[in-house]
């Protein structure tokens, strides 16, 4: 088969041809930088469509869109949320909570804040990746500035109860933020009913270009900017903006609004699929996180009793399927998924675990040989497997 | 991604499996999980049949396979001065990929030695 099978959607998704479109005029026709706009017409031009792509992302979060600020993606806009909250408000107290199963641009954050004095408290996650609210609660003191949980987990899909926190947050007076990378253009959010204080979100994880993002700031909140420079998006995001992403981005976000509801039930049709056909042809096949019905629907994330996930990637890779590990995996590699540790999973199994994660411009049809593939792999694999013992 | 040849041996290994009556058995783990086993049948000092077993990458299997289609025939001797120079004659060895490579070469050998 030469066409290439990709199912690792939630790592980043194919730029959609017509955000592409919209973006093309804005790299040699109409490059102009729009902080110019009061004394050139060509940024006028320029800053009229940044502005109508802010509008756009208000509309996709319930939204204003002066609460909308550009930034360079997800990781960036954890970074801003987290650092930007805790040094501009250190002086309410030190006390951060949030999960194990977090991004590493959240963890890494938080770790750098414990370097200058905040205290870190990480509530647990049960064995499907939930957290309790309730655990938030208790956690909090009169020290906790601030809350971040993450809406989906990028690895297992499980859906956080981020509603139920963001009460939890806004009526002790404490700071929410949630990396909503994952579910940005593919689940309904708004933020008003979520009670979010902060938001991270990242273009290319749903058909939008790569390198660009924004984060919500809710009005009212301050936040330490990460950046010194020409005071740009308000002074939240100094540097000139990135016009054509940003304008690829407010497209995807367009085209999220209109056509997410019909996208999420095609993919959840492939996946519930797909994982139907693995569990028919495949023994000893386990899945990771959720329930298949409480997940992002486009996530699936398995493991496969009795072999490795990287031969298993690389075989697929040969045949065209393109997948995912939800670890760094080689046969001596020391940085078994956090995520999956987290939740309980042996580290025999966690390297076994294969993330196959649906985007909309997959096919269907696809599903039989994908299947196919993967039962033909994982049967040659056993066989070398020395901790394969059989059915 | 992978040189040719071990994607080669990777795809196609040889010598994959269990032998029955093993004069010897090497086997490795690391700290991770991955785990290489090696069956030898050895008469007079001489490989007369060998079989392996890897839980690893495909780099580690790879050269799983590599080692038993040399192995077959030769003297012990011979095969106890194999290192990570001989495998270099095969392909480049990548710094990442070292520890993957280690993993099957002291399968390999552990089996050798346990005479």
């Amino acid at each position: 088969m030469n066409t290439i099978i990709y199912l690792d959607n939630a790592s980043t998704t194919p730029t959609d041809k017509r955000v592409i479109k919209k973006m093309l005029p804005f790299f040699s026709e109409n490059f102009a930088n729009p902080a110019t706009k009061w004394t050139s017409s060509l940024s006028k031009l320029v800053d009229e469509e940044v502005e109508q792509a802010r509008l756009n992302i208000a509309k996709l979060l319930g939204a204003d869109p002066d609460e909308i600020f550009f930034t360079s993606g997800g990781t960036e806009s954890d970074n801003t949320a987290l650092k930007g909250i805790a040094f501009k408000h250190h002086d309410r107290g030190n006390e951060i909570i949030s999960i194990p199963i977090e991004h590493e641009a959240v963890l890494k954050s938080l770790e750098t804040l414990e370097g200058f004095g905040f205290k870190i408290k990480f509530a647990r996650v049960d064995s499907k990746g939930f957290v309790d609210p309730e655990e938030i609660k208790r956690l909090i003191t009169k020290k906790t500035i601030l809350v971040s949980i993450m809406h989906a987990n990028n690895e297992i899909g499980t859906i956080e109860p981020i509603e139920e926190i963001g009460k939890i947050c806004r009526e002790r007076d404490i700071y929410f933020h949630t990396d909503a990378v994952q579910t940005v253009g593919h689940i309904p959010i708004n933020v008003k009913s979520f009670n979010v204080d902060l938001l991270s979100l990242s273009a290319h994880k749903f058909y939008g270009p790569k390198g660009v993002g924004a984060i919500y700031v809710r009005k009212g909140v301050k936040v330490k900017p990460f950046m010194d420079g020409g005071g740009q998006e308000k002074g939240i995001r100094s540097g000139t903006l990135n016009t054509t992403g940003i304008i690829g981005l407010g497209e995807a976000a367009r085209l999220a609004s209109e056509e997410m509801e019909q996208t999420e039930s095609d993919v959840k049709k492939m996946r519930d699929l797909l994982w139907d056909k693995i569990q028919k042809q495949i023994p000893k096949v386990y899945l990771n996180g959720a329930e298949i019905d409480s997940r992002l629907s486009n996530n699936l994330n398995i493991i496969i009793k009795g072999i490795r996930n990287e031969p298993l990637l690389v075989a697929l890779n040969e045949r065209g399927v393109i997948a995912g590990g939800g670890s760094a995996c080689a046969a001596g590699s020391k940085y078994p998924s956090h995520v999956l540790k987290s939740i309980g999973v042996k580290d025999n199994d966690i390297f076994g675990a294969l993330r196959i994660t649906i985007g909309k411009f997959n096919k269907i049809e696809y599903v039989d040989y994908v299947v196919q593939s993967l039962n033909e792999i994982v049967n040659s694999l056993r066989d070398l497997s020395p901790f394969w013992e059989g059915e | 991604m992978y040189p040719k040849i071990i994607i080669e041996h990777f795809m196609h290994p040889k010598n994959v499996g269990r032998l029955e009556n093993p004069s010897n058995i090497g086997t490795y783990e690391t700290l991770s999980k991955a785990k290489a086993v090696f069956y030898f049948l050895i008469e007079d000092d001489i490989v007369k049949d060998i079989k392996y077993q890897v839980a690893g990458c495909p780099y580690a299997i790879a050269v799983g396979s590599i080692l038993s289609e040399y192995a077959k025939g030769k003297r012990i001797f011979e095969l106890a001065k194999i290192n990570k120079k001989f495998l270099e004659k095969y392909f480049p060895v990548d710094e990442d990929k070292e520890e993957c490579i280690n993993l099957p070469l002291r399968a390999f050998l552990n089996g050798l030695s346990k005479i």
